[in-house]
């Protein structure tokens, strides 16, 4: 209670002189408030991207998991062409298998993916009931982004030519059933869905896969001798890829705490150096030494509160908002997607309550650091000369 | 330096004895580079409840120094210095803070008034450290401040009145707690004879009303006038004794 009593006073009194200090007061807690609002936009930002992202790579690529087969590395094209088989049916397991192919529009031969998944399947948000309801020979859905690159539209037929189980290729007609729109360029960019069951009978692939997409009650009993990787596995490359960009942006607002910190220590030399007679007196008037190395230290961590407090009374507004209305990424989004990259035309800002707490809790912790290192020298402060204010 | 007998129950003023301040062999040196100056040699002086003393001689002779000891601001290089009987050396930081905050109060020269608080919060903030109400700090703060005649600029800063009103703001400050004894170094330096004898009058009504034990160091002859006993010093020992 006693000490809970002190630590108020002290507060009170570490308020009241750094208010009652000049500009530089301000202008270092304006520093380190645009340097914590900055903190808080960018992180929300590339939390939200990553929300975002994980919601719809898991609602249209990657379901649960993925059970795959064991010769097939999605990274490496060459082991599409062996890389399927047999697998054992499984009521939480959606097939797809997939092949290469070449299509030919405007006369030109352009390579792509061709991949089966069941018509009727739910698990991915890939419009797939068009398949069912189209009454051409091979209807095929294919991405915005695809549709764009080759000037294909609904309702377009163009030649496909493949290879069957046995090596010898074969050309048909497919027609555009469907175009979706996705953040996910990984399922759009050079590639064309079809029903899993025409693309059977077209390669005479009966009951073969290149991998399964598993729901959440899968428990990997079945098709044991494939690789079965959960969505986090999945998903790690697009985290190391926001931790990265994260990261980058580190160096915008570490710049600004830095020059807030530097302004705070010197600040605090100052203080120490300056104050000395204020010191003197404190302790003549009954503080301890550690009393008043406690007031200035939140002296200079008061910086540090008032600037959070200030921060927050705009980054929370403005982020809702962007929450709310997003961030256009228009700029970025087709360059970004012919990397691969899962980006929306928004990205919607999420402010969690972890970031924010974290946030306020790391600049009050090294603002309150940096404040204590000048100010140890009153300890070690001999008060009858603190009191005549000399060196 | 055996005082282990004083060390219990500490703060509280042992009322038995007669002498609230009793300096024993006191010595005082200062390191200066490789030596040492000696500012105060082997005094011994005992000063009684409700006295109104002075230190006096010329500067330089160790009045400032013996304050501070006495006030345990600084520690003597020997000898003890007692107060109440008990010995303020030996305290640690928080023992020997909490005497002066509750038993000892400071004149200085200079005012020492914190300037970004108001002339109310200046004599309040012995009191803060006190486990008081906030209508107990009102009451006794408003109380100082009529004894000095300031009660109406309680709401100004420092830095808008003059060296006599902040010297009674500062003696304001040093008695708002009814503190045992007061520590007054060279308060009327600073200020017109208008204001020397003006302070030195509300001192002395407060020495003769309250009880306050009473010290001063200076050199002033407007001060010396109202001393009931003047001790003079000279290279750091005790010259003459004399009581009026
Ligand atoms: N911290 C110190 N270091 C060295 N010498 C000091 C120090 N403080 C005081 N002195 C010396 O001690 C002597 C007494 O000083 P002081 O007590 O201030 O004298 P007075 O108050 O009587 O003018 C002076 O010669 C002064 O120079
Ligand atoms: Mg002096």
């Amino acid at each position: 209670m006693d000490t809970l009593y002190n630590i108020g006073l002290s507060f009170r009194l570490a308020f009241r002189n750094i208010i009652s200090s000049g500009l530089r007061t301000w202008l270092t807690i304006t520093t380190l408030s645009l340097a914590f609002v900055m903190i808080l936009f960018f992180n929300s930002m590339y939390t939200g991207w990553e929300y975002q992202g994980i919601r719809d790579q898991v609602n249209w690529e990657f379901a649960q998991g993925q059970v795959i087969h064991p010769d097939y590395d999605k990274l490496d094209p060459f082991t599409i062409e062996s890389g399927h088989g047999k697998y054992e049916k499984d009521a939480h397991l959606t097939p797809v298998l997939i092949r290469q192919a070449n299509i030919y529009p405007d006369g030109r031969m352009v390579p792509i993916l061709l991949k089966g998944i069941p018509a009727d399947q739910q698990i991915v948000e890939l419009p797939t009931q068009l398949l069912k309801e189209s009454k051409a020979n091979i209807p095929a859905l294919i991405g915005l982004g695809m549709a764009q690159d080759n000037n294909l539209k609904v309702g377009d037929t163009i030649l496909m030519r493949w290879k069957d189980k046995n090596g010898t290729f074969d050309a048909q007609n497919i027609t555009i059933a469907g175009i979706f729109e996705t953040n996910v360029p990984t399922i759009d960019a050079g590639q064309i869905w079809i029903d899993l069951n025409r693309m059977n009978q077209l390669t005479g692939l009966q009951q073969e896969a290149t991998y399964l997409l598993a729901d959440a009650e899968y428990n990997q009993t079945t098709n044991a001798s494939w690789n079965y990787q959960d969505k986090e596995a999945l998903l790690k490359e697009f985290y190391e890829l926001i931790e990265l960009k994260r990261g980058g942006s580190s160096f915008l607002y570490g710049i600004l705490m830095l020059i807030a910190l530097i302004a705070i220590f010197d600040s605090q030399v100052f203080s120490v150096f300056k104050r000395q007679k204020e010191i003197g007196t404190y302790i003549a008037l009954g503080f301890t030494k550690k009393r008043v190395t406690f007031l200035f230290t939140l002296e200079g961590t008061m910086y540090a509160f008032i600037a959070t407090v200030v921060g927050s009374i705009i980054a929370i507004p403005l982020l809702s908002w962007l929450h709310e209305v997003g961030i256009p990424m228009t700029s970025n989004v087709d360059q970004s997607r012919k990397m691969g990259i899962t980006v929306g035309e928004y990205i919607y800002p999420l402010l969690t309550p972890e970031l924010f707490s974290k946030t306020v809790f790391w600049v009050v912790i090294l603002s309150a650091v940096i404040s204590y290192l000048p100010v140890r020298k009153i300890a070690k402060m001999n008060t009858v000369d603190a009191l005549k204010g000399k060196k | 330096m055996s005082t282990q007998k004083n060390e219990t129950n500490e703060n509280h003023i042992d009322m038995n004895t007669n002498n609230i301040i009793e300096i024993q062999n006191v010595t005082k040196r200062f390191p200066v580079g490789e030596t040492e100056f000696t500012a105060l040699s082997n005094i011994n002086l005992k000063i009684e409840k409700g006295e109104f003393t002075g230190l006096i001689g010329p500067s330089g002779s160790g009045k400032t120094t013996l304050l501070n000891l006495i006030g345990a601001l600084d520690i003597p290089s020997e000898g003890e210095i007692l107060i109440s009987g008990k010995n303020v050396a030996v305290k640690s930081d928080a023992k020997s803070a909490l005497l002066r905050n509750e038993h000892i109060g400071f004149i200085f020269q200079s005012y020492n008034l914190l300037p970004v608080y108001s002339i109310f919060e200046n004599v309040e903030f012995p009191l803060l450290l006190q486990k008081k109400s906030k209508a107990e700090r009102k009451e006794a703060v408003m109380q100082a401040l009529e004894w000095v005649g300031l009660s109406d600029i309680a709401n100004k800063k420092p830095s808008q009145i003059s060296g006599g009103q902040a010297q009674r703001v500062a003696i304001a400050r040093s008695i708002v707690k009814k503190p045992d004894i007061v520590l007054a170094d060279e308060p009327t330096a600073n200020l017109d004879s208008t204001n020397a004898y003006k302070i030195m009058d509300i001192l002395k009504k407060l020495n003769e009303e309250l009880g306050i034990t009473f010290m001063f160091s200076s050199h002033d002859s407007k001060v010396i006038e109202y001393l009931r006993r003047v001790i003079t010093l000279e290279d750091g020992k005790v010259k003459n004794d004399e009581t009026k």
